[in-house]
């Protein structure tokens, strides 16, 4: 018998080719996404050297970043900044010259990679994944290996090579243990998370998400956990395959066909962590704790439950800490002690890869049907099939009916790359992950939150708690 | 990639301290292609060597034609510190230079330069002190570099050690980078693919037009 091993150690230990004297392991890479971001850098160096993608059909472009979410029938035409333009037509033209598949502007499989390669089956269980994108982890909700790296030198070795030079990771397991109560979704399991262990609590880290109320969620929430995995510093979170994980893959594109689906199924089940296996820090919450959230200053872990108050850095007794809640509540334009429910704001945004999948748009949809919104917002699917989806379930009419606009998939608002920024001095409640200064757009002042909360604090025009809305 | 064993050309001395990576490449560059002869050259310190005209500031060392063919920068410290953006590697590359001397570097920035054969150490601040006094002296005046001896031999003949992993000193006399490295390991990569597809043939595999 092998010794005990974590999900995390089995999927690194089936992928390492060598270790090298100074202790990184070279890696298989079974599966990459690429978005425009950086990757042009890559490319321009791969041509300079005369060199090849190794593996083509284990890649897939995904133009996400820079796309507009309207006006796409246009296509590039419907592009008018120039630089926007030239971002993506230059992923059209590296990935037609690298010979890579490629879902752009065009494709009807277009979204953000995040939420495309679990909805197209690319991420399953066992895989190691890799994406030019902090947010790769998303994958892990569907227990893969999936690690970002970097949009030049990173990215030109794994098309050159089809591998990856990476440090082990130690191991964390963040245990969610009890049932979530009423109106708890998984975006404030996560950030309830970060909130606890702060932005740099999981660094070096690769973390495993369990417990009951993990296991109890959807594969929307898991991917939503998964995906901050980053804001708590962790560049890996994962989940255990299991039935949720078995069902969600069954009906994808690339699922394993006929006989191989028996097989694929027998290996996946070998994955889960050991029962004694051991890790290098354990954390544990009780579910029944957690409340709606919303986020009050620059970093993810500024945030409390909805029902609480601007913190006052007075009272704060940490040095470096108090000079940071400082310089947030500047920034954010918010004076201590004030309610959360008493922050009034300009508009609101519902999508990225963190919350844009069918079940966030429901939750919205939900809270919204049959009323109006009093500030203005848009809504923008994670994916052209999610657009889809909500679109035969009559969602969009609910969102238009509410006053907001119903857009194309991608990454849209949630960093402005395509130019859809939140304006200076404006104040968005976002389903995002980063309310980082300048996040949304230079001067905007962002509040991350689920979307059903979104949903609350668009029909208030203030941050609202959404179980008054029942 | 260039292999970097000894090297003997002209330093230019640049007496400014962090010199942050959004100064090598400023950030409009950013988003251009950089192909031979449209390289990242043009941009290498752009708004320090240029004036909001665009003319050469002509107090600028750079521009003193005494170091045109400079090789190797004498810098301040933390050079290449903030973001990490890789193009900056790239813009010292086409700008021409070989080699990066300083009290201390980005370290990012750092080993982006050795990636791309760019010799980057640093050396103690009253020995960078003393090269730019040398340098001023004479412009235009020579450094040898002798990486695998690991030693600097200054205008006045002064020979000073400098540390550089084995690692890096490895790759950059061979010149290779690490994509040259892992190649070493190809057999390893093909058996090790062979046997995953055997095993595991249900991965998926995309297509080229996907759209069908
Ligand atoms: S949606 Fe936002 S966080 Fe996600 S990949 Fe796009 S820009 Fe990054």
């Amino acid at each position: 018998m092998s010794a005990p091993r974590t999900l995390f150690e089995k999927i690194w230990d089936e992928h390492v080719i060598v270790v090298s004297p100074q202790g990184e392991a070279l890696l298989y890479v079974d599966f990459n996404l690429i978005n425009e971001g950086q990757s042009f850098l890559a490319f321009d160096q791969l041509r300079m050297e005369g060199r090849r993608a190794r593996r083509p059909e284990q890649h897939l472009a995904v133009t996400d970043h820079y796309l507009p979410t309207i006006n796409r029938a246009l296509g590039t035409a419907g592009m008018p900044n120039p630089e926007i333009r030239r971002v993506v037509e230059m992923l059209d033209e590296n990935a037609a010259e690298f010979r890579l598949p490629h879902v752009g502007w065009f494709h009807p499989d277009q979204g953000i990679a995040h939420v495309i390669a679990p909805e197209l089956g690319i991420a399953q269980p066992g895989m190691l994944i890799t994406c030019n994108d902090s947010h790769t982890a998303t994958n892990g909700a569907c227990g893969a290996l999936a690690v970002p790296i970097g949009g030049g030198n990173q990215l030109r070795h794994v098309v050159a090579t089809q591998t990856v030079w990476l440090k082990q990771p130690k191991t964390m397991r963040i245990s969610i243990d009890g049932r979530l109560p009423n109106a708890v979704t998984a975006k404030d399991v996560v950030l309830s998370v970060i909130r606890e262990i702060g932005v740099g609590g999981a660094t070096g880290y690769a973390v495993e998400y369990a417990g009951p109320a993990i296991t109890a969620m959807s594969m929307e929430g898991r991917l939503t956990v998964c995906n901050m995995s980053i804001e708590a510093g962790a560049r890996i979170g994962m989940i255990a395959p299991d039935e949720t994980t078995y069902q969600f893959l069954a009906g994808s594109k690339n699922a394993p066909q006929d006989g191989d689906w028996d097989a694929a199924l027998a290996y996946w089940q070998t994955l889960p962590t050991d029962a004694d296996a051991v890790f290098d820090r354990e954390l544990a919450f009780d579910a029944a704790r957690f409340a709606p959230m919303v986020s009050w200053g620059t970093s993810p872990d500024d945030c409390s439950p909805v029902d609480g108050v601007v913190p006052d850095p007075a009272q704060i007794a940490d040095a470096e800490r108090r000079r940071h809640v400082e310089r947030a509540l500047d920034y954010m334009r918010l004076t201590p002690t004030t309610p959360l429910e008493r922050i009034a704001i300009d508009r609101v945004f519902i999508g990225s890869c963190t919350n844009s999948r069918i079940e966030d748009l429901r939750a919205a949809a939900q809270v919204l049907k049959g009323r109006r919104a009093v500030v203005p917002g848009m809504v923008s699917p994670g994916s052209s099939a999610v657009k889809r989806q909500a679109e035969s379930e009559g969602l969009d009419r609910i969102f238009i009916a509410a006053g907001l606009e119903w857009r194309d998939s991608g990454c849209s608002m949630c960093n402005g790359s395509n130019g859809e920024l939140v304006a200076p001095g404006e104040r968005c409640a976002s389903t995002t992950n980063r309310n980082f200064e300048g996040r949304q757009g230079r001067g905007a002042l962002t509040h991350i939150m689920s979307p059903a909360m979104v949903a609350a604090a668009a029909l208030s025009g203030r941050l609202a708690d959404v179980r008054r809305f029942d | 990639m260039l292999a970097f064993t000894v090297l003997t050309a002209i330093a230019a001395p640049l007496d400014i301290a962090k010199i942050d990576t959004g100064m090598i490449l400023p950030g409009r560059y950013m988003r251009r292609h950089r192909r031979p002869g449209h390289d990242y050259g043009e941009a290498f310190l752009y708004d320090l060597r240029f004036d909001e005209t665009g003319r050469p500031r002509r107090d600028f060392v750079l521009n003193d034609p005494a170091y045109h063919e400079a090789k190797i920068l004498v810098a301040g410290g933390d050079f290449g510190c903030g973001s990490s953006r890789e193009g900056a590697a790239f813009a010292v590359m086409d700008y021409g230079l070989r080699a990066l001397l300083a009290p201390s570097f980005g370290e990012i920035f750092q080993v982006n330069c050795i990636q791309n054969g760019i010799l980057a150490v640093t050396l103690a601040e009253p020995v960078i002190h003393d090269l730019w006094r040398q340098l001023r002296a004479r412009p235009g005046s020579a450094l040898t570099i002798d990486l695998p001896n690991q030693r600097l031999i200054a205008p006045d003949g002064m020979r000073h050690e400098f540390d550089i992993g084995p690692l890096r000193k490895d790759r950059l006399i061979r010149g290779i980078d690490d994509i040259d490295v892992t190649l070493e390991h190809l057999d390893g990569i093909e058996a090790f693919e062979a046997k995953r597809r055997a095993r595991l043939p249900w991965l998926p595999a995309a297509k080229r037009d996907a759209r069908a």
